[in-house]
């Protein structure tokens, strides 16, 4: 496995090596053109929510909203803001497997930065990258060349030394213990994007449509990923907005069904809610998730949101820890964004867009192309009007 | 006026040495009712969830408060005699959950039955070699507390293996080494993790026929995997103890009550081909439970347990433990596993910084 594994990245380096002179706004049509494609990829839909464990009309919905991160003219802009100095000749992706389609962005990046691309699957989802790869070889055959796509069980350290250690950046995606063994193993050039989550703010009396994009915010996902909100600040009438939520997580519900939960799952989730109900916490439970008053919040999953009455807006900030949000959701309040960011927020964007970010989302707090040119920058934050 | 308490203690002996049955639906309604009026935190739950005395008719109507919240809210009945704290728990000793119990002798009077039940139901009297640190350094120890009360009933002397740097195991090996010359029974117990430790440490020992030991704690603290079959096997191949006289314990710092392996027993009463499970005393039940609807799955299926002890009368009675597993047999429940960060994320981050206003 290592040696073809070597042999495809040699490849993939001639091949980039032959496009030094491609432009950045043919490789950024290539990429765009290539995501229409992924997104109706029949692969996908068939064996993707088996795989992901998700519902297949989740992953109908989660297909379109990963391949309209690459829009080409968003991928030029991105490219002339944040390419800065000698692009990486290899750059590596390692894969978290909560959350399908994370190849596609990792691709994209590397492909615009103009670097050949090692993208090692996550467990749950080997199928989005080899789709996205067959994509872009339908539209681009020669920027295709420039990417290999793998899997390996993690933890494997023989492959990971001989496969990353050829990388000039390593991007590692997943539970922050994973993420830190790769570190220490292969030092300052990996990017880690560990464990985080996200929350929203709103005004109790926020409007329909408001508490609608929530629940899909919720829903979406699975609440898997550090851009799913787990918890809402509602200044205001947080009990009211509650019961709202709950109705809107049902109506979600019905479009996107929750897929069968293990038994483990269950668990995690019962323990949870039994021991908010026991210190008193309002719990209001559906079959479209579950809604949570007065009690400190944990990730759950299951579609559970934990609902917190804040006084005022300003306060957001110091009701959680550094470094652990990375996205928060506002509508109807005024929030400080440089406050936020000093928090370690890195995306501030309105309810009901949580779960479709832009390509240039400064993961972490990191410039999303700069960071495979490792261009040090200060800790940053996307606002999205 | 005889307590609650002290009626509970003379029919957990009866009922341990034959005497009388227990009805154990009317002990726990009792139960209820007592903890009910006495202990305010669980008193607010049950009243949250519309359970009080008067509508409750059956055992399993009787609420069950989860592990996690004996970490944020003291539950007892009365002024504590002792406090019990988990241990190994992440997140300082605040996070660590406490079992206050207001009459240790309901504790020994249930304790001490059991473990002679399943660990001794041959009569066996033997030296006690515990891998334990002694009272007087884990003073909050249930398990310790209830190995010293062993070493007094049913020990023909105790040693304690375990110190303020942990488990010495060059002395336990010498002693068992000493041990091994003379060709005496002894009987070992402490954590699974002990014994894989002095496993590991490579000695190999016949310890004379009758040699038993009782191991708790599962994969807990274990610094490698280690599989009940493996553990069994090294038990022979390191200690000369056969499989039958491997029996593990299953407790829980909450509960004042433990489950054991059965087959010790089984065999002893002629039951060798019966499942290997873990079995209780009559005063301790477990349900199995779905975890959406906490209703009892049917036999066999995989739930959270649930656990209802009324030797707990103190505290309270029924614990949703963070434990999955099934039933075997119409006695026995199998452990499957703890209950995982099941959720598969890649964010999950805890945040534990987060409060209600």
């Amino acid at each position: 496995m290592i040696a073809g594994l070597q042999r495809e990245i040699d490849a993939a380096l001639a091949a980039r090596a032959r496009l030094r002179r491609r432009s950045v706004r043919e490789t950024a049509a290539a990429l765009a053109a290539a995501s229409t494609r992924w997104r109706t990829d029949p692969e996908l839909s068939s064996k993707l929510p088996e795989a992901a464990h998700l519902g297949p009309e989740m992953v109908r919905a989660i297909l379109p909203i990963v391949a309209s991160q690459l829009d080409a003219a968003c991928l030029c802009e991105l490219h002339a803001r944040e390419a800065s100095g000698t692009p990486p000749a290899l750059v590596a992706h390692v894969l978290a497997s909560n959350v399908p389609g994370l190849a596609v962005p990792a691709i994209a990046l590397s492909c615009l930065a103009g670097a050949a691309t090692v993208v090692k699957s996550g467990r749950a989802d080997r199928l989005s990258a080899p789709a996205f790869h067959r994509a872009l070889a339908a539209v681009d055959p020669d920027l295709a060349a420039t990417v290999v796509t793998a899997y390996w069980p993690g933890g494997s350290t023989e492959v990971e030394d001989a496969i990353l250690g050829r990388a000039d950046v390593v991007v590692a995606s997943g539970a922050d213990a994973s993420v830190a063994i790769l570190a220490r193993r292969l030092g300052a050039r990996v990017v880690a994007q560990g464990a985080r989550t996200s929350i929203a703010v709103a005004p109790g009396d926020a409007e329909h449509a408001v508490v609608a994009g929530l629940a899909s915010d919720v829903a979406l996902y699975e609440q898997r990923g550090c851009l799913s909100p787990h918890a809402v600040f509602v200044v205001g009438d947080a009990a009211g907005f509650a019961e709202r939520l709950r109705t809107a997580l049902d109506d979600v519900a019905r479009a996107l069904p929750p897929p069968l939960a293990t038994t483990a799952e269950r668990a995690v989730h019962r323990l949870a809610v039994e021991e908010a109900r026991f210190g008193g916490a309002t719990v209001l439970e559906s079959t479209g998730g579950t809604v949570i008053v007065g009690a400190a919040g944990t990730e759950v999953g299951r579609r559970t949101v934990f609902v917190h009455p804040l006084r005022a807006p300003g306060e957001l900030a110091t009701r959680f820890a550094p470094a652990t949000v990375e996205c928060v959701g506002v509508a109807g309040v005024v929030v400080d964004a440089d406050v936020l960011r000093r928090q370690g927020v890195a995306r501030l964007c309105p309810i009901g867009a949580m779960q479709r970010p832009r390509i240039d989302w400064p993961r972490g707090q990191r410039p999303a192309l700069g960071s495979l040119f490792r261009v040090p920058s200060e800790p940053r934050i996307q606002v999205e009007a | 006026m005889v307590s609650l308490e002290v009626e509970l203690v003379a029919a957990l002996r009866a009922c341990a040495a034959n005497e009388s049955a227990l009805d154990f639906e009317a002990w726990a309604l009792r139960i209820f009712r007592h903890q009910f009026e006495r202990n305010l935190p669980y008193r607010a739950y049950c009243e949250r969830r519309g359970v009080t005395p008067a509508t409750a008719v059956a055992w399993t109507d009787v609420p069950a408060v989860p592990t996690r919240a004996f970490r944020n809210a003291d539950l007892a009945c009365g002024p504590a005699e002792i406090v019990f704290r988990t241990s190994g728990t992440t997140g300082g000793p605040e996070a660590r959950g406490r079992h206050l119990v207001p009459h240790l002798d309901l504790y020994r009077a249930c304790a001490l039955p059991a473990f002679e039940r399943f660990v001794l139901p041959d009569g066996a009297r033997l030296p006690c070699l515990f891998l334990l640190p002694p009272p007087s350094l884990r003073p909050d120890s249930s398990l310790v507390h209830m190995c010293a009360w062993v070493g007094e009933a049913f020990g023909t002397g105790v040693e304690w293996f375990a110190g303020p740097a942990g488990l010495d195991v060059e002395r336990l090996s010498r002693r068992l080494g000493a041990l091994e010359g003379t060709g005496d029974a002894v009987l070992l117990a402490g954590p699974t993790a002990g014994f894989v430790r002095l496993f590991d440490a490579g000695h190999a020992y016949r310890l004379g026929p009758g040699s038993r030991l009782m191991d708790t704690g599962g994969q807990k603290g274990l610094t490698r995997p280690v599989s009940r079959a493996g553990f069994l096997r090294a038990c022979w191949t390191h200690l000369g103890i056969p499989t039958y006289y491997c029996v593990n314990e299953y407790g829980m710092t909450e509960l004042c009550s433990q489950r054991y392996d059965s087959m010790l027993r089984d065999r002893f009463d002629g039951r060798s081909l019966d499942p290997r499970r873990l079995v209780a005393p009559p005063w301790l039940r477990t349900r199995v439970l779905d975890p959406d609807t906490l209703a009892s799955v049917p036999a066999g299926e995989m739930g959270l347990l649930c656990h209802h002890d009324l030797a707990n009368a103190g505290s309270v009675s029924v614990v949703l433990s963070e434990d999955l597993g099934r039933s075997v047999g119409d006695d026995g429940i199998e452990i499957v596993g703890r209950v995982p960060g099941a959720v598969p994320r890649g964010c999950g981050l805890l945040l534990a910084d987060l409060a209600p206003s």
